[in-house]
């Protein structure tokens, strides 16, 4: 119960140097939201890149290309594809972006046939307003994902102009799928026309293939590279996830120098709750020579120097990991680069895992001036006095 | 005013060899943080600041004056625009009007295929685009499969030193091209371009439009590209001048750079609450020190003087460590973004904010717990533990 009743002492402690506190707080602080905002980024890059159990789908782009504007197949290829062994279907897709280069906010035009919709359509996908069926009707319509309908603020009805296209708004798909729920879905024929000086009349961006079984996703992609080997335009097959992975690679680069930050993020609690935690045991002795007087044990003494190094980092941890989560929830951040889209992790799990570290840090921290302390007896306290 | 002698300073810092390694660590620590992120900072803006000619006038495809990569012009056009508008500059008969094709493609470097930003020229190019040269070799000829590279685009290719890479034989696509020479542009996005030979680049990438028409005007005006853009229906184009393109362009990667600048601002503000946090620390448990001082008949503003220049030397010593770390480790060292490669520079602007913020560091880390300390009547001051 002892080890209870320390703690309105040891914040007490905490609050006799208010300038000191808040300058390491401030500190941990702004590691932590750099630390959580970096994780989030990097779960959103691993949540769209990499390859999970049981994945059917297949992207086959022109070889060599990356951007969806020099990406050329010809729309025959579909029926090439369809043919090939452990094809369940293909999607003839063009996709129509303002610009390859990565950025924020872009808006991704995905054109499909018509009667392809079905597989267009997320398979976690509900049309939370407007319908498919308004879809079909007009040539210019669009079914609009939900996070971008969001950041556009765009209604059903409305008249949408983006990277040169005007679309009608026929639908608001809501996912959790992020390569859905950022881009519009528009007719393939309006999108070829549009899009393209005298329209690209049957040439489009890429075809997405659903294989009958997964375990032949790799045999499947080889199959269709195989076919077009020598053809006029050869083509590059991947699994979904790793196309995207392909596509984002300046994002995924950008994870990893993020990963390094996020490092020194944590270095920069550690080192800051130990300068603290170190500097503030040199200023007490006199103070802990008095409670070694007053019956408090060593091990009572370190125990309440690891609660200080918890105390100050856990608030420094939660007040950055709040921070950071709410921007992320806010803020929605979704990153584009050549046509595929990778969205920040919205979830609190890297918030969580800050402020869990920020706590193990602050301990560790302490352990060792905290160790140093317990075992230190009166006499010495008080000859350093 | 008594003043304490510089020495008094000068032989307190060896007085706790800890406490000094502690401040000198601590402020190269953070001004490094600060110049790196700085560096960062202004080769990102610097690789994003290019300011395209008011001169030179684009013409694009309709509805594609976002990105020169999307956009598709007739082969015929540039003839057309000659034969159409007069007042071009023009040198030794050559007038300038640039048909071009920028395409991102990969370049086969061993196993690697590196995305650079590959740009389809005829002669007239180096015409329109007059801050371009070509520093060592020659401009790529028609129908040989030679391309030069640009500064940047070179260590993107993995060679340090640019000269290296001529007579080297690089794959692209499933054509072998030899690079001829090596172009500097005065530090703009096109040294992280490759430029080749139009009809070469043609057959390799197969296109058979071009991505834009770039011309020079002299004697004619804007708006006469504007107002034939605008009767020449038939060829779907639209006229911008290479400047707007640019910002325009800079609009898109906003964004980003925000994100980069606003985490650089946040590494600097952490760094400078973690060195505030250690120069406090050291200064302010010198109480009984400081009432001695006054005791012996020192004003304050002499003591806070003479700790001030006490925690400038410690943090300016660690000031010039982080700058000698950052000119010989990461001065030069290039970074590759979809916008261009960038270069870690350690300008005299970078440096001179290094020692700026180690000399900041060093005046507010000392005042404030300077005050703390002659805030204290004497006797009090006295009784204080060191």
């Amino acid at each position: 119960m002892r080890t209870l009743r320390v703690i309105p002492t040891v914040l007490k402690q905490i609050k006799r140097s208010p300038i000191r506190s808040s300058l390491t707080l401030g500190g941990i602080a702004i590691a932590m939201f750099l630390f959580v905002m970096v994780e989030s980024m990097r779960s959103g890059v691993q949540e769209a890149t990499e390859m999970t159990a049981g994945e059917t789908t297949l992207v086959v782009y022109r070889e060599n290309r990356y951007c969806p504007f020099s990406s050329r197949l010809p729309q025959y290829y579909e029926d090439r594809i369809k043919q090939i062994d452990g094809v369940a279907s293909v999607v003839p897709i063009q996709i129509h972006v303002s610009n390859c280069g990565a950025s924020l906010d872009v808006v991704t035009f995905r054109g499909v046939p018509r009667d392809s919709i079905q597989h267009a359509i997320a398979k976690d996908g509900v049309i939370v307003e407007g319908s498919i069926s308004d879809w079909k009707k007009r040539g210019d319509s669009a079914i609009v994902g939900s996070a971008l309908a969001k950041r556009r603020g765009i209604k059903v009805g409305d008249l949408f102009s983006a990277a040169g296209i005007d679309v009608f708004v026929a639908g608001i798909q809501e996912t959790s799928q992020a390569q859905d729920k950022n881009a519009a879905i528009v007719q393939l024929p309006f999108l070829q026309e549009a899009a393209r000086k005298g329209g690209t009349g049957t040439i489009v961006t890429q075809f997405n293939v659903q294989v009958e079984n997964h375990n032949n996703l790799e045999l499947v992609a080889s199959s269709i590279d195989e076919t077009f080997a020598h053809d006029e335009h050869p083509t590059s097959t991947f699994p979904e996830k790793a196309f995207v992975g392909r596509a984002a690679r300046d994002i995924v680069q950008l994870a990893e120098v993020a990963g390094m930050l996020a490092w020194g993020a944590l270095a920069a609690v550690f080192a800051l709750v130990a300068n603290a935690v170190v500097l503030a045991m040199r200023d007490r002795v006199r103070d802990h020579a008095v409670l070694q007087t007053l019956g408090y044990t060593g091990w009572l003494i370190g125990w309440m120097v690891l609660l200080e190094g918890a105390i100050i980092a856990l608030i420094g941890g939660l007040l950055g990991g709040l921070a950071a989560f709410l921007t992320v929830q806010f803020g929605q951040f979704n990153m584009t680069m050549e046509g595929v889209n990778i969205e920040m992790a919205t979830g609190p799990s890297a918030a969580i895992m800050g402020v869990v570290l920020a706590l193990g840090l602050g301990m560790f921290a302490a352990l060792i001036p905290a160790l140093r302390l317990a075992r230190t007896d009166i006499a010495t306290c008080f000859r350093a006095v | 005013m008594k003043l304490l002698p510089f020495e008094y300073a000068t032989r307190n810092l060896g007085r706790s060899p800890v406490r000094l390694f502690l401040t000198v660590f601590g402020s190269a620590l953070v001004v490094l943080l600060i110049m790196v992120a700085g560096s960062f900072m202004v080769g990102m803006q610097a690789a994003l600041d290019v300011s395209g000619s008011q001169k030179n006038i684009m013409l694009l495809g309709a509805g594609s004056v976002e990105s020169v990569e999307r956009s598709e012009v007739g082969m015929d056009t540039p003839g057309i625009v000659a034969g159409s508008i007069s007042g071009f500059r023009t040198r030794a008969g050559i007038e300038g009007v640039s048909p071009e094709i920028h395409i991102q493609m990969p370049l086969k470097v061993g196993d690697e295929d590196r995305l650079v930003l590959i740009r389809g020229v005829r002669s007239e190019a180096f015409l329109v685009h007059d801050q371009v040269s070509i520093t060592s070799g020659h401009a790529p000829r028609s129908g040989r499969n030679e391309m030069v590279v640009g500064k940047l685009a070179a260590r993107t290719l993995g060679f340090n030193d640019a000269k290296d890479a001529i007579d080297t034989t690089i794959m692209l696509d499933d054509d072998a091209y030899t690079i001829s020479g090596i172009l500097e542009a005065d530090g703009g996005i096109v040294e992280s371009e490759v430029w080749t030979s139009l009809t070469d680049l043609q057959i390799t990438s197969q296109r058979d439009t071009l991505s834009c028409v770039i011309v020079a005007l002299d004697s004619a005006k804007p708006s006469d590209l504007e107002m034939f853009a605008a009767s020449r229906i038939d060829l779907e184009l639209v006229a911008i001048s290479e400047d707007e393109y640019f910002s325009a362009l800079s609009k898109f990667y906003k964004p980003i750079e925000m994100m980069v600048v606003m985490t650089c601002i946040m590494i600097a503000i952490g760094g400078m609450l973690g060195g505030f946090n250690s120069t406090y620390a050291a200064f302010a448990s010198r109480v009984r020190e400081v009432g001695t001082l006054q005791t012996l008949g020192y004003q304050r503003g002499a003591i806070a003087l003479s700790l001030v220049q006490e925690s400038i030397l410690s943090s300016s010593v660690g000031a010039i460590i982080a700058c000698g770390i950052a000119i010989f480790t990461l001065d030069g060292f290039s970074i590759r973004f979809s916008m261009g490669t960038f270069t870690l520079s350690m300008t005299a602007g970078i440096i001179a904010l290094g020692i700026g913020s180690g000399l900041l560091l060093g005046v507010i880390g000392a005042i404030a717990p300077a005050l703390r300390c002659l805030r204290l009547p004497i006797p009090e001051a006295l009784r204080a533990s060191e």
